[in-house]
C-alpha cells in the first residue's frame, strides 16, 4: 500500500530545501512562443509545480513540427490547431491544479501593460526581432526574463534580471541586426525571410528547456542569488556546458544612462528617455 | 596618428579550425566578426566573439575591448531558434 508521502505530488520536489513551492504555485509566467522549446518549457513548468501560466503563439501545428514537440499530435498538424491553445491544453493534462491560458496573437500586438500581470517571462522564440521585442518590454515592466535560444546541437539561455545587469539585446552586435532586418526588409510586396541554420533538435531543446525552467524555479524561490547572471552556453557536438559572461552594453537602448552630463558644471540625474 | 597594429588568431567554435589575423586597435568587433564569417564562409546568422569567458560588446573597439597581442578569440553561433 503506498503511503501518504507516495499520494503527495510534489513529495520528491518539497525534498529540495531551496524550492519554495508555495510560492511557485502561486507564481504568474508568461511563456512567449509555443514551438519546440515552447512545448518542452510547458512540460517542465505543468511538472514543476507552477499552475498560473500564459501562452502566446501566432502560429498553428504543422507536421514538421511533430519530431520535436510533445504536446502536437498528427490530428493537430492536420487540423492546423492553434499552437498556444494546444501547449495550455497539455499544460492542464500534465497538471490537473494548472490553469494555463492560451493567447492566439502577434507578440508585437500585446500591450506594454500586458507584462505587467506576470512575475516571470519566458522567451521561447524563433527569431531575433521578436526576442529584442520581448525583452525590451520584460525588462522594462521589472519582470525577470529568461531567453532561450537553440540551432541544431547548440543552445544557449539567458536570465536577465532588471534592474541590474545586462539584457538579451547587451549580448547582440551587427550580425544579429543584419538578420533581424532580413525578416523586415519589407518592400511593398516582397518580405525577405531568414531561416535559422539549422532546426530545433529535440536533446538540445531538451537541455535549453531544463535550464530555463530550473532558472524560474529559482527566481519563484526567492533565490536570486542562485540565479545564472550570464549566459549558459551548450554545446552537443563537442560536450561543451559552460556559462559566459554577456557585459552590460551603456549603449544598448534598455539602459539609458543614470547621469546625464548636461555640462562640465551641471550633472543632472535621471533616465533618458 | 599612429595606429598599433598588431596580430591575433581567431578560432572557428564549429570546426576548430583558426585564422591569423592582422588587426589594429581601432578596428571594431563587429569588423572582426563580419571579416572572420566570410573568410570561412559562415551562413548567415548571427555569430559572437568571445574571449575566454566573456562575449566581447560588438560595437566596441578591439583596444576598448582589451583585446590584445596574440589573444585567442573564438567565433560562436548565437542560436537563434525556439
Amino acid at each position: 500500500m503506498p503511503g501518504a508521502v507516495d499520494q503527495d505530488t510534489f513529495d520528491r520536489s518539497r525534498r529540495v530545501g531551496w524550492l519554495n513551492l508555495d510560492a511557485i504555485f502561486r507564481t504568474r509566467v508568461l511563456m512567449i512562443g509555443a514551438g519546440a522549446l515552447g512545448n518542452e518549457v510547458g512540460k517542465c513548468l505543468a511538472l514543476s509545480g507552477f499552475r498560473r501560466v500564459t501562452v502566446v503563439d501566432m502560429d498553428h501545428v504543422v507536421g514538421s513540427n511533430l519530431n520535436r514537440c510533445l504536446f502536437f499530435t498528427q490530428e493537430d498538424a492536420r487540423t492546423g490547431s492553434k499552437k498556444a491553445e494546444v501547449v495550455a491544453r497539455g499544460i492542464m493534462d500534465i497538471s490537473p491544479d494548472a490553469r494555463a491560458r492560451a493567447v492566439v496573437g502577434r507578440l508585437e500586438d500585446l500591450p506594454g501593460s500586458f507584462y505587467d500581470g506576470f512575475d516571470i517571462v519566458l522567451g521561447c522564440l524563433d527569431n531575433i526581432a521578436a526576442r529584442i521585442h520581448a525583452n525590451s518590454h520584460a525588462y522594462h515592466a521589472g519582470r525577470p526574463y529568461i531567453d532561450g535560444g537553440m540551432e541544431g546541437f547548440i543552445g544557449r539561455v539567458m536570465a536577465c534580471l532588471p534592474p541590474d545587469g545586462p539584457c538579451v539585446q547587451c549580448g547582440m552586435n551587427r550580425s544579429h541586426a543584419k538578420v533581424a532586418n532580413m525578416r523586415f526588409s519589407c518592400t511593398g510586396e516582397g518580405v525577405v525571410f531568414h531561416e535559422p541554420r539549422l532546426a530545433a533538435e529535440i536533446t538540445t531543446t531538451s537541455i535549453v528547456s531544463a535550464v530555463m525552467v530550473r532558472e524560474c524555479l529559482k527566481i519563484a524561490s526567492g533565490r536570486k542569488d542562485m540565479t545564472l547572471r550570464n549566459t549558459f552556453y551548450y554545446d552537443g557536438q563537442r560536450n561543451v556546458a559552460e556559462e559566459m559572461e554577456v557585459p552590460l552594453d551603456p549603449r544598448c537602448p534598455n539602459h539609458p544612462p543614470q547621469v546625464l552630463q548636461v555640462s562640465e558644471n551641471h550633472i543632472m540625474s535621471g533616465s533618458v528617455q | 596618428m599612429v595606429l598599433l597594429t598588431f596580430r591575433l588568431k581567431v578560432k572557428n567554435a564549429e570546426t576548430g579550425a583558426t585564422v591569423e589575423m592582422e588587426l589594429d586597435g581601432d578596428n571594431s568587433v563587429d569588423e572582426m566578426i563580419e571579416s572572420a564569417a566570410t573568410f570561412w564562409n559562415k551562413d548567415m546568422g548571427a555569430y559572437v566573439l568571445r574571449k575566454g569567458k566573456k562575449v566581447l560588446r560588438g560595437g566596441s573597439t578591439l583596444k576598448d575591448a582589451g583585446v590584445m597581442a596574440e589573444d585567442v578569440l573564438e567565433l560562436i553561433p548565437d542560436p537563434e531558434g525556439g
